[in-house]
């Protein structure tokens, strides 16, 4: 079991912010990540683009990591969260019904 | 005073120095600490899914999966720990003990609608009657709330497992069905008592829990008059 590895990036276009992940988002690693989301809010971000695609595990607490996610920067004025994601976080997301609520990228990024 | 802490929020993600080959703990009680699933474990779940007293007092899906299903493969290790579904930790007594003493799960995890059932499962004749399954289930019970958002867990008990059930009931959740001659176990069918629990009651027992929890045998007798 690895750690999920979190590099943030800003970007210009849209305004996003990106947080790149990497290794399994589960319930060992999942708390890095609402504490960056968290830390992002405070310091003012609230459009941010989680890149999943080096994700190599999602299970229940990711996901419900990512909720949350979601709601802290939806309640944000203009604030948005979009999921790049991989084979095997839409897999994940789909498997616990959770899929339609994310506004998912499957491009090639920003 | 809280008897219980789990990784929260916001706690870092290893916040002890274990190394990750012995599993992360998530939540820690004063009897009982929960921690992650290692690929070492199937060791312990291949011991466990051939006891006779434990398919009959269970039934556990978990482990009836692993040996049937899986045909006790290594591959059910990653099944399990990317599965949305569900998050399965292994129980570790804090004192006395040199493996673990079971399995507590939360499956069938809802994470929009908010609700999961519970399986705890204490696989160790010497560890049970010592509240490591009430403390465990406690444990996963604020862990499936605080972390996973959940505002209901439900628990399907055979008829003839007073033990489970009044561990239940000590940990606030509430008789609130019998599904008759559900469960069969080889020979005849038995009835399957549905337990449930809410948020606010969650709250209220880890208002009440107290550093120490005596056990009292004479609590609770069985299942409810339907």
């Amino acid at each position: 079991m690895s750690a999920t590895a979190i590099d943030k990036q800003e970007v210009g276009l849209e305004g996003l912010i990106r947080l790149r992940l990497a290794g399994p988002l589960t319930a060992a690693t999942a708390p890095r990540l609402r504490a960056r989301v968290r830390n992002m809010v405070q310091r003012g971000h609230a459009r941010v683009m989680v890149d999943l695609q080096a994700v190599t595990g999602l299970d229940a607490a990711g996901i419900a990591a990512l909720l949350d996610a979601r709601r802290a920067l939806l309640a944000q004025a203009g604030g948005t969260l979009v999921l790049r994601t991989n084979a095997i976080v839409c897999r994940a997301l789909k498997d616990s019904g959770t899929i339609a609520v994310f506004a998912l990228s499957h491009g090639s990024g920003m | 005073m809280n008897a219980v802490e789990h990784q929260g929020a916001d706690a870092p993600s290893h916040p002890d120095s274990r190394p990750a080959e012995q599993g992360i703990v998530i939540s820690r009680g004063l009897r009982v600490y929960l921690r992650t699933m290692t690929p070492a474990d199937l060791r312990h779940l291949s011991g466990w899914v051939d006891d006779p007293f434990l398919e009959r007092m269970v039934g556990s899906e978990f482990l009836h999966s692993y040996k049937h299903v899986w045909d006790k493969s290594p591959a059910f290790y990653e099944a399990v720990l990317n599965d949305p579904t569900q998050v399965a930790l292994m129980i570790e007594a804090c004192h006395g003990w040199t493996k673990p003493v079971g399995v507590v799960r939360l499956f069938n995890i809802h994470l929009l609608e908010g609700y999961a059932f519970l399986e705890t499962i204490i696989t160790d004749m010497r560890a049970m009657k010592r509240g490591f399954g009430i403390e465990a289930a406690k444990l996963i019970a604020y862990y499936g709330m605080d972390v996973l958002g959940l505002r209901r867990l439900e628990a399907k008990v055979y008829e003839y497992n007073v033990l489970s059930m009044n561990s239940l009931r000590r940990n606030g959740f509430r008789q609130e069905g019998v599904l008759r001659q559900a469960g069969y176990d080889g020979e005849r069918y038995w009835d399957l008592v549905i337990f449930g629990i809410l948020k606010d009651e969650i709250e209220a027992v880890r208002r009440r829990d107290k550093v120490y929890l005596p056990l009292d045998p004479s609590e609770g007798n069985g299942r409810e008059p339907s």
